[in-house]
Parts: C-alpha cells; structure tokens; sequence
C-alpha cells in the first residue's frame, strides 16, 4: 500500500542528505571557475581567473613542496610505525598489551586544537619546533593509527601458519618477514601510504601550529579564508581535493575494496 | 636394530595449565611410516610441532639422530612440514612456492629452478608451475605443498593431517600417492591424523594419543586385533567389549565370567591371575551369527536390533539377553541368506583365540 | 619460544620504536601540557613554576565558564541533530537498499573525509551569505534573504558537515548487521513498521548509535572551524578560547588550562558513553 511512497520518500531524503554532504565540495568545485569575485546565483562567466592567480603565485608554489614533503614522509613514518604495532599485535601477547596497543592507538580521539597546543608547547621546549620536519612528527604520531589499522586487518587474513612454514623450510625470522610477511601485506602497506598521506595532506591545525613560518597548503588556505573571501580558496581546494581523492581511490583500488568483499 | 632416527623420552608440554603432551617416549626409526592418531586435543599435533622446532618441550629430551634438539630454531632443522592449511604462500607461483626453502638454503636460482621443476614434474603438476597458487585445485595444491617439503631432500618428512581438506576420493588417490613416494625415497613419515582409516591404510606402526599420552604403539594388525586398552579398542571403533571376573586358566585361556555368562579369552603375556576384573575385545568381524545354537567355546543368544550398510559389509546391532549391545560385520550377502528382521533371536559364538583381553586396569 | 629468558633482538625491533615514538612525541607532548598549565607568564616569556594562578584564573571566570556551557551545550545540541538527520537515511540504506548500493553509499560518504575541512567550510559560507547562493535561490521564490551566517545555525552547519556522514555510515553499518530474521519474526508476530523499529531494531543497535553519537559529540566538540568561521565566534567556543589565547596572546598556560579542561570532559563523557553502550539489558545474567 504505502510501501511505494515510502520507499520514494526514503530515496528523495537520502538524496537530500547527500546533497548536503557534497554541496559544499560540488559549489567550491563550480566557484573556482566562476568569475565572480563573491559568487552567487546567477553564476558569472566561466573562467579559469584563480587558477591562473595560484599557478602565478610563488607562495602557492612553495607550499605544494612543502605539502608534498610533509605528506610524503608522514606517509613512511607512519606505515613504518603502523606496521611494526599491527604485526607485534598479530604475533605477540606480551604483558601490557593493551597499554602498549592504547598507546598508538589514543591520538585520533584527542581534539586537533588540543593536539596541537600540546605538540607547538613540546616541539618549542626541544627545540623542534618551527620546522617542516616538526609537522612531520606530529602528523605520524597522528595517522600511525590508520595504518596500523589497515596493516592489521591484512593481517587478520593471512593463515597463522604462513610464518611458521617459511621457519620450517629454512627461513630466520628475518627472512621470513622479508619473503612473507611484507608480500602478505604489500597491498595494506600502498594503501596505508595513500591514506596517511591524504590525512596528512589535507591536516591544518596542528601544521598550523608547529610549523613556524612554512606553509603548506592547508595553512596558506587557511591564512586566506582569514583575510577577505578570495575565490583562489576554491581553486586550490580542487587541486587539495583532486591530489587526496586519487590517492583515496588508489588505495580503494587496491586494498580496501578488496576487504570489503571479502567480508561480505 | 639400529639406532632410532628420533628419541623423545619423557617428553612433556604444558602451555599454562594444561598438559597437551605427558611423559611421552617414543622411537621413530629411518625409512619407517609412522601415523600419530587421537581425536582433536589429544597432543598428536603438539607432538609434530616440537619435531619441527614450533614448539619447544616443556620437560624431557627431543633427539634426532642423537643430538639434543629442544632448543634448536625451526629453520636450523631438517623437518619440512606438509600443512594442515598447506600454508602456500599465496602470493607466489606454484614453482617459487617449491623453490622457496632453496631460497632460504641459498640455493643459486637456475639450480633451484630446475630442482623445483623436477619435483613439479615428479608430482605431475608441471604445467601449472607458473600458476599463481591461488588458482589451483585442492588436489594440486596439496602436491605443491608435497612438492615443496620433498624438495629439500630431507630425512624425514611431517605431516599434519594434509589430506583433511580433500573430497573422499580424492583422499584415495592421495594415499597411494603418499605411500608410494615414501617407498621409493626411503625418508621417514611422520603423519598426523584423526582418521583411522588413512593411518591404517599407509603406516607401518601407529602411535594412538588421549589427552596427553601415548595409549598404545603397534602395527595397524596389532591394534585392531589386538587393543591394548579400553580406549584403543573403543577408539578404532566395531569392537566388543565384555568385562567381568577372572576364573580359571587353562592351556593358554582364561576364563572369564560376566553378566552375559562365562566365557574363553586368550590369557595374555603376563596373565592377571585369578579373581580379577578384567575386560577383554572380540572384533565384530570375528563373530558369527547363526540360527540355530553353534557348536562353539562361546557362544551367547542375542536379539536384533538393527543394520547398518557400508558397501558390502553390513554391522548388524543385536541386543543380548542382559541388555548388552553386540555388533557383528559381516558380508550384506551372509546376512540376507539368513533372512532376519528386526526382533529375531540368534546366537553369536567366537572363538577364544580372537577374544583379546585387555590391560588390567583399563 | 620460552626457555630460558634471552633478549629477543627480533621482537624488541618490532615493539620498541614505537613505543619511545609515542613516548617522545605523544605521551611528551601531552603531559608538558598539563606540566605548563602551572608554569607562568612573565614579560610575554613562559617560566617554569608550580603555581595554580592559572587554572584559578581561568576557573573563577565567567566567561571560561559561559564558553565550557556554551560549548557543552552546542556539541550535544548538533550530535543530536545529526543522529536525528541521519536515522532515515540510514534505515533506508540498512534495510531498503541492495548490498552494493549500500556499499556504494558508504564509500561515498568517506571520501569527504578526505577534502579540507576548511574548503567546504569556506563553501558553506559563501554559500550561505547574506547574497550567496541559497538566498538568492530562495529569493526566486520570494523569500528572505535570512541571516545565516554568523549564528548558531551556522556554527551548526559547520558541524554537521563533519558529523553528518559519519553519522550515516556508523548508523547503517550498525543496522544493517541487526539479524534481519529477528525483524521478519517481530513483523510475523503482527508489530508494526514503526513498533519494529523502536522495539527491535534500535535495543539491538543500541551500542553502535551511542559510539555514533559519542563521535560527533567529540568532533564537534574539539572543532574550532565551524564556529569561528560559520558562527562568527560570538560566542567563543574552547577550541577558539584555545586558538585566541595560544596564537594572540602566547598565554600558552591558561590555552593548557582549557585544553585539559577539555580532555577532562571529554573523558567523562566517552566512559560514561561506552558504559552505557555496553551495559547489559535489564534482567539479563551475567
């Protein structure tokens, strides 16, 4: 009776829904090639006005090396962390474990802001703050979660008596975990690198904070969202969304849908 | 005889609380098919791992070849292992599967390849060599799994009940293939099962386990024949089991009385003595069914219960006249010349040489 | 492998990285924290000190607490909100829509995860201006314009933006693993659609919607974004109490002050939350 308008019904909120969640992403993507200076309905003409202002400016410039350096080796640090935890969860019980598993595990769940007050107060009391590298450390300690998380799921999966048969056929630890684990987990190791390095890449308030006088992208968003509203915003947050959603969809690609599958 | 390839004695693994192995010495000899068997928990895998080093003894002396091994790595030994799961790696094709303990063992890559495609061609798999592993069927997996261990040319060969994951048949073709490859490499065999049938089939002695201990070593013949326990003889199954007070005995029998009335058994090596509780085994192959009362050392009267079709050989289930349960196997075409149903008397009778008496104690 | 106690080289390069990482970077960062809210300020320089001038500073003033009510107040006002909002959606995906449109929904609603947060907050704003999109959209039909930026709604479109598609896909994955067999029995023992949901669905998901919840009280609850930018900062939330006191005024110990303040809360709200999610129904053993 009622089940046709309902299900109708559901369709159109769920629509709604994701109309709110992806306006604002859809209208900066519409904006950034608006020539309107405050865009509004009507749209203006079309133009490609703020690219060319980002791709002209030195600044922007210098702030995607940053942003490529900072997420590119956040991406390492925090896969190399990730790694050594999820295969010490997988193997090991030891004493302490669940401190030890808390320990890396704690940092997502603590507000940006207060995350970020604490890093700029400590990495200044050691003397590393200001640095590219000290949004570096800090972005590890914060996304080593994510790909402990990832690594360990792969891990789930493989047989326990994997390790154990390459030790049978010869094999040191060490080999072992050379010739077996890392190949098991080869496709977790890519997409925790993808995905630690898209947090990192898109992470504003405590690069904010301990980086001194080097911007990356987010914080050179951030300083013009500040001033006056300048529809540049718009065209470097398409690139900020295009660099995070390929390494996203790469990761997608090659592990996590995968994962999906295989648990459904 | 010559020296034991491998020694435990008083071997024992406690992981916490629990015993998995107690007290167990055993010898595995050179060239020989031993079967370890015991139903899940029993200690049986325990036992393999601590050959191949996965496990360490708690108390006791592992030897191979006379060398203390209880601390020596998994990968310092020579014990490949055929897995339960396989433990293929998945991620490589069937020949770098094979070649993978050369590899470990620093075997030069064009010398590995041609052993590995050997092996391959030796378990008839060749042509899937370049296959990822992943891709292959049960049977084939297990022959690179085989492939795998054997191409490390070692002494001694484990296996942890590899052919559990296979369909019936196929478990068949296997176990030729298995005794045929220890016959022609002369390696020892130490195989893990659960299954009488497979241990029975290809080993020379088999080593039963319950919870913890060894409960009896011998030849396949020696254990259905002659069970040295009550476990034994309930565990390999179709056996029954009377118990009741020594009598007499006499040129080589016993008598002894039960419930169902007094019988003749074979007196063992060392004869319980008179007065004794004892029980004692006839196999259900080695009692006859008759119509009419037999002329027999024992015989007893017993009711139809029921049948139970395996191929050919039928076990009948009859109850006797204390309330007992017999069984008796016999060929389905023996059985139907007799033309019995349900509710119909007979007499059972045996002979006292097949009826085997049990530890005291047991 | 036990026996006698070795150092095992190989176990301790897997387990110890981390752990002096964590303890230089993480555990270091967190406890200076609470060890500066006691330092003081003297001529814009930080000194070392065990004084409490601080926390009584921030703690006997009126405006630290109208911004922790405020705050308090805002984050649960818009965690229910986007639990409210979502729940539809969510049921509909759980029970209406295939496996892979389900799972399709759900991948959709991560990816903005991974835009700036800043980006489509700088969207929201213009879009929700004086003369931005949706008045002028709304002006077609003849009303408005509204005022929605710098208020409360806006501070709360801010959130939901970070909360609403967690919300979603924690909801649906929470109901789509309820045992669809218990629905079918309640609806063959005559409950209606709406019964079912109250009685069955919602008892069985129940620890699933409070973590939920709990997520975007605390996103909520630390993002200094959304109400700076969407709310205006009128009136100021801790993080941007945090924000102003860190970044204008270098009193890093009485931002500290706030910060643990912060933490605090936040603490007593996830224990009490996750208490609650795994309490046992009454009557049962155990």
């Amino acid at each position: 009776m009622t089940g046709r308008w309902l299900n109708i019904a559901l369709a159109v909120y769920v629509g709604l829904i994701f109309t709110f969640v992806f306006a604002p992403i859809i209208f900066s993507l519409i904006f950034s090639f608006n020539s309107q200076r405050f865009p509004t309905i009507p749209l203006g003409e079309f133009s490609t006005e703020w690219y060319v202002k980002i791709f002209n400016d030195p600044d922007v410039w210098t702030a995607v090396r940053n942003s490529l350096i900072v997420s590119s080796s956040t991406a390492v640090l925090a896969t190399v962390l990730g790694f050594c935890t999820a295969y010490t969860d997988f193997r090991y019980n030891f004493r302490f474990k669940g401190p030890y598993l808390a320990l890396i595990l704690l940092p997502p769940t603590i507000p940006l802001i207060i995350m970020a007050l604490a890093m700029l107060a400590w990495l200044s009391r050691i003397g590393m703050s200001g640095q590219l590298w000290s949004i570096i450390l800090a972005h590890s300690v914060m996304t080593a979660p994510f790909a402990m998380a990832i690594i360990r799921l792969r891990l789930h999966q493989m047989d326990p008596d994997l390790e154990a048969a390459a030790w049978n056929l010869g094999g040191n630890e060490w080999q072992a975990m050379r010739h077996v684990i890392v190949p098991f987990c080869a496709p977790a190791i890519v997409s925790a690198l993808c995905l630690t390095a898209a947090v990192s890449f898109d992470e504003f308030a405590v690069a904010w904070f301990v980086s001194g006088l080097n911007k990356t992208v987010p914080i050179v968003i951030l300083e013009i969202v500040q001033g006056n509203i300048d529809p540049t915003v718009n065209a470097i947050g398409t690139f900020v969304f295009l660099t995070s959603m390929s390494l996203v969809i790469l990761a997608q690609l090659l592990f996590i849908s995968r994962q999906i599958k295989s648990h459904s | 005889m010559t020296e034991p390839l491998v020694t435990f004695r008083n071997v024992e693994k406690r992981f916490d609380d629990f015993v998995a192995v107690r007290d167990m010495t055993l010898d595995i000899h050179e060239g020989e098919f031993l079967a370890i068997m015991g139903s899940s928990g029993c200690g049986k895998t325990t036992t393999l791992r601590m050959l191949a080093g996965l496990d360490t003894p708690s108390a006791g002396e592992i030897r191979i070849e006379g060398r203390l091994m209880n601390d020596v790595k998994p990968h310092e030994r020579d014990t490949p292992l055929v897995w339960q799961s396989l433990a293929l790696f998945p991620f490589l094709t069937a020949r770098e599967n094979v070649e993978f303990g050369l590899k470990m063992r620093g075997v030069a890559a064009d010398e590995r390849k041609k052993r590995a495609l050997d092996w391959l061609d030796r378990m008839q798999i060749v042509e899937f060599a370049d296959r990822n592993v992943a891709t292959l069927s049960g049977g084939q997996k297990q022959r690179v799994a085989l492939a795998r261990s054997l191409v490390m040319e070692p002494q001694m060969l484990l296996l942890d009940e590899p052919l559990s994951a296979l369909d019936a048949n196929l478990v068949i073709r296997m176990q030729g293939v298995l005794t045929r490859l220890q016959k022609e490499l002369g390696i020892t065999f130490v195989y893990v099962t659960h299954s009488q049938s497979e241990a029975f089939a290809m080993a020379d002695r088999v080593v039963i386990m319950s919870q913890g201990d060894i409960a009896q070593v011998g030849s396949p013949k020696d254990i259905y024949r002659t069970p040295a326990n009550r476990f034994v003889a309930e565990f390999v199954g179709r056996n029954n089991i009377f118990t009741g007070k020594t009598g007499g005995s006499d040129n080589g029998k016993t008598k002894v009385s039960t419930l169902q009335g007094a019988f003749l058994a074979q007196t063992p090596d060392n004869p319980p003595g008179p007065e004794k509780q004892v029980s004692f085994t006839v196999s259900a192959d080695l009692m006859t069914l008759t119509l009419t009362e037999p002329d027999a050392d024992n015989k007893a009267k017993a009711t139809l219960i029921s049948e139970e079709f395996i191929g050919s050989v039928v076990t009948v289930f009859l109850e006797g006249q204390a309330g007992q349960e017999y069984k008796v196997q016999m060929q389905e075409r023996a059985l139907a010349e007799l033309d019995l149903s349900p509710g119909a008397d007979v007499w059972l009778s045996w002979e006292a040489e097949n009826a085997n008496m049990l530890e005291t104690g047991s | 492998m036990s026996g006698p106690r070795k150092i095992d080289i190989y176990a301790l390069t897997w387990r110890l990285p981390i752990i002096l990482w964590q303890l230089v970077f993480f555990i270091g960062p967190v406890l200076f924290m609470v060890a500066i809210s006691f330092f003081v300020v003297k001529n814009y320089r930080m000194t070392e000190a065990f004084e409490f001038v601080n926390w009584q500073r921030m703690l006997t003033r009126g405006f630290f607490w109208d911004s922790y009510w405020y705050t308090l107040f805002i984050a649960s006002l818009s965690a229910t909100i986007a639990m409210l909002v979502a729940f539809p959606a969510a049921w509909a995906l759980a029970f209406r829509a295939s496996d892979n449109l389900r799972r399709w929904a759900v991948f959709l609603l991560i990816i903005p995860f991974f835009t700036s947060y800043l980006v489509r907050t700088f969207s929201w704003y213009v879009i929700l201006a004086e003369s931005g999109v949706l008045n002028a959209m709304l002006g077609y039909i003849g009303l408005g314009p509204f005022r929605m930026l710098n208020s409360h709604f806006g501070t709360i479109i801010g959130y939901l933006t970070l909360t609403l598609p967690l919300a979603v896909i924690l909801q649906t994955v929470t109901m789509a693993n309820v045992d669809k067999t218990l629905i079918e029995a309640a609806r063959n023992l005559g409950c209606k659609p709406f019964a079912t949901i109250w009685r069955i669905v919602l008892p069985l998901s129940k620890t699933g919607f409070i973590v939920a919840a709990l997520f975007c009280f605390i996103l909520a609850f630390g993002d200094f974004v959304a109400p700076f930018y969407l709310g205006g900062s009128q009136e100021p939330t801790l993080p941007i109490l945090i924000l102003d006191t860190t970044k204008s005024g270098q009193q890093w110990p009485r931002a500290a002050v706030v910060a643990i303040m912060m933490m605090v809360t936040l603490f007593t709200v996830a224990f009490t939350a996750i208490a609650l999610a795994y309490r046992k129904p009454k009557g049962s053993k155990g």
